[in-house]
């Protein structure tokens, strides 16, 4: 929860600031992207229509500056195209024609004089136009080419002058246009057709499938359209030539002009992702640190609190066994007295009357006798309480562990044997003695090898462990079984008085409680743990100097 | 040798009165009472050797009792009788002079040897004091008179 409401507010924050950011980074690189194609492609439009206007404007000089006989002159032709291709080394041919089409004069590589061209296309429209640049063709030579044609109105009759123009130079200048990887260009005509060969596939005359989808955009200068061909999809920049009409396009992979931004874009991502996954992770190693200690710090206070409910108790109910214990007793001393002295009365009737029924007196007797059983009953459970209570006198002694607990083990073993318990002991050799009272020691250890013991009834690979060890002032007896174990509610209570699990009669409950009173009284500490089904630990904690001992040798 | 003169100080009543049968027929003369006030007042009025006395008592303590005791009657011995076998108190009476203690509820066949002990401690005491007086007398007889002063 710490965590949830500790990291959402910053990393919402931080995510929003770098998402904005990347956002206008990625729409400012596009921009730039798409800029940098319609500059090219308009730099580009613009080399190709000066070409061709200084094509015409070549043509249309020749033609004013000659007459129709002039220049039907073959020589004269001859010596007009030389001086045009001193201008252009685009000028493959030149021709003469007169009005009706007829091929007057030729010059260039091939004899084309004598033929009439009045059916033509391109003669139809120069006669219409007065001047015409036509599409790329294969034309008789299967070569790529195109025509520029002009009309001239000399006086009453009309001629034309034809030239046929070289693609190379469009193939070269517009080809080798690259633009990152992928990005080309290329000519088509009004129709589509590719009027230059285009470098990711795509011959001179063939048509431009994609033609359509960037045509759509044709009323704007430069447009931009990303159509799918095939598996790429590409961005365009298109602009149209003035002379001819055609599109000069140029087009890049879009994976490929985005490169750049694709990769600042992901490395961005990455460099955020990594920062946040960098800060989750420290705030919550921080976090759930402390959110541990925290919960430790909750388990001890509660450890505490009930160290210190089960301390009060412990007193309260000391308290209160003693009270009971000496309201119990005096009642008792008051029986023993009137049963001792029902006892000598009897002797003296008996005495006196000699005659008097044996059997009865047998009975009243054997009757004296039970009343005496039972108070002796009842004095061993005060005695108890006042055990609990630790109201005994200790009588203090060096014990030396090493040898005192095989002692214990050995007045045990004989029953654990029975129970098929084996009993592993572990004592540190180098124990210091300690000061206290062995026989109340003795109570203590056979209290708790005997509950071991029975705890261990009918369990395969019963076993007890003893382990003795030295601590500062104090020494640690451990004493674990792997029996029955203790159920957590029973747990609050073992220690307490006439609190017993064993059926009615067969324990008074005092065993523990008066283990902890004595471990009390000589100021040791004795705790409990228990899995249930799994066994139970009980660990000592006695002082080598008893602070019992005090009390006693004054 | 004369007969053992006993206290007996405790608030059951019952008590007393069954124990005092009991010790009679033993041959020890029983006086008791049942609070302090009445022991300390038994005391100045009788020889008393031995008391039994019940630690715990309304009105005045048993400990307080035993304290009284000492001072006024140094050579009369005390057994003290508790109810919780409290080492605190036990340890208590013994530090202030009294012969042992006994636990409740005890029989009377323990309590006759401790008293014959507590006697025979008293009576070994009181010889010893006379047989120092008598030699102070034979060495001064003139201290025969500073003693009655």
């Amino acid at each position: 929860m710490i965590l949830t409401r500790g990291l959402a507010g910053p990393s919402i924050t931080l995510m929003l600031v770098c998402g904005v950011l990347v956002y206008y980074f990625a729409a400012y690189s596009r921009e730039q992207v798409e800029t940098k194609l319609v500059r090219i492609a308009s730099d580009h439009r613009q080399l190709v229509d000066q070409f061709l206007e200084e094509r015409l404007s070549d043509l249309q000089f020749a033609a004013f500056f000659y007459s129709i006989a002039e220049i039907s002159d073959p020589k004269r032709l001859t010596e007009l195209f030389r001086r045009l291709l001193s201008r252009s080394r685009a000028f493959f041919d030149l021709g003469v024609f007169d009005e009706k089409g007829n091929h007057l004069a030729y010059a260039g590589p091939f004899d084309l004089a004598g033929k009439n061209y009045a059916e033509t296309e391109w003669f139809k429209a120069v006669e219409r136009e007065g001047r015409y640049i036509s599409d790329i063709f294969l034309g008789y030579r299967n070569i790529p080419h195109f025509i520029i044609a002009i009309r001239r109105d000399e006086g009453d009759r009309t001629w034309y002058l034809r030239a046929t123009v070289d693609t190379l130079f469009f193939n070269d200048l517009v080809e080798n246009i690259r633009v990152g990887k992928s990005g080309e260009a290329y000519l088509v005509n009004r129709k589509g057709i590719l009027q230059t060969r285009r470098r990711s596939g795509g011959r001179l005359m063939e048509t431009d499938s994609d033609y359509g989808f960037y045509r759509i955009n044709k009323d704007r200068v430069a447009s931009f359209f990303t159509g799918k061909y095939s598996d790429h999809r590409y961005l365009y920049a298109v602009e149209s030539l003035k002379q001819t009409g055609w599109d000069l396009v140029v087009r890049q992979e879009v994976s490929d002009a985005f490169a750049p931004l694709t990769r600042a874009v992901l490395v961005a991502v990455f460099v955020i992702a990594a920062g946040g996954a960098v800060v989750v992770i420290m705030a919550y190693i921080l976090a759930s640190g402390l959110a541990n200690r925290l919960t430790l710090a909750d388990i001890e206070k509660q450890q505490m609190k009930t160290q210190l409910i089960m301390a009060g108790k412990f007193a309260e109910i000391g308290e209160m066994s003693t009270g009971l214990a000496h309201e119990i007793n005096n009642p008792l001393q008051v029986m023993k007295a009137e049963r001792m002295l029902i006892q000598e009365l009897i002797s003296d009737v008996e005495k006196n009357n000699p005659s008097i029924d044996p059997d009865n007196m047998g009975l009243i007797k054997d009757s004296v006798e039970q009343i005496d059983i039972q108070i002796e009953r009842c004095s061993r459970i005060t005695q108890g309480l006042l055990n609990f209570a630790r109201k005994t006198e200790a009588v203090m002694k060096p014990v030396t562990m090493q040898e005192f607990l095989p002692e214990m083990v050995r007045m045990i073993e004989q029953k654990a044997l029975l129970e098929n318990v084996r009993i592993i002991q572990k004592i540190e050799s180098e124990l210091p003695p300690l000061m206290s009272d062995p026989n109340q020691l003795q109570q203590v250890f056979l209290n708790l090898l005997n509950n071991a013991i029975h705890a261990l009834r009918g369990k395969d690979s019963a076993e007890i462990r003893i382990n003795a060890s030295h601590e500062d002032a104090f020494i640690e007896v451990s004493i674990a079984d792997n029996g029955c174990g203790i159920s957590p509610e029973n747990m609050e209570r073992i220690f307490l008085p006439f609190f017993t699990t064993k059926p009615p009669g067969q324990g008074t409950g005092l065993g523990l409680s008066t283990v902890y009173g004595i471990v009390k009284g000589l100021g040791g500490e004795i705790t409990a743990t228990s899995e249930l089904n799994a066994g139970s630990v009980f660990n000592l904690h006695l002082p080598l100097e008893s602070v019992g001992k005090e009390e006693n040798t004054d | 040798m004369a007969t053992i003169q006993l206290l007996l100080v405790d608030d059951e009543e019952r008590f007393l009165n069954t124990t005092k049968i009991l010790l009679e027929k033993r041959g020890i003369v029983t006086f008791t009472a049942t609070n302090g006030a009445d022991a300390l007042k038994t005391m100045n009025e009788h020889r008393i050797d031995v008391v039994i006395l019940d630690v715990k008592m309304p009105g005045i303590d048993g400990l307080e009792v035993l304290r009284k005791t000492k001072q006024k009657h140094p050579l009369v011995e005390v057994i003290m009788l508790t109810g919780h076998a409290t080492v605190e108190s036990a340890v208590e009476g013994l530090k202030l002079g009294a012969f042992d203690y006994v636990k409740k509820p005890c029989d009377i066949s323990d309590l006759i040897p401790k008293v014959n002990e507590a006697y025979d401690k008293k009576h070994a005491m009181e010889e010893k004091i006379r047989k120092a007086l008598i030699d102070k007398i034979i060495r001064h007889p003139m201290a025969v008179f500073e003693k009655e002063n």
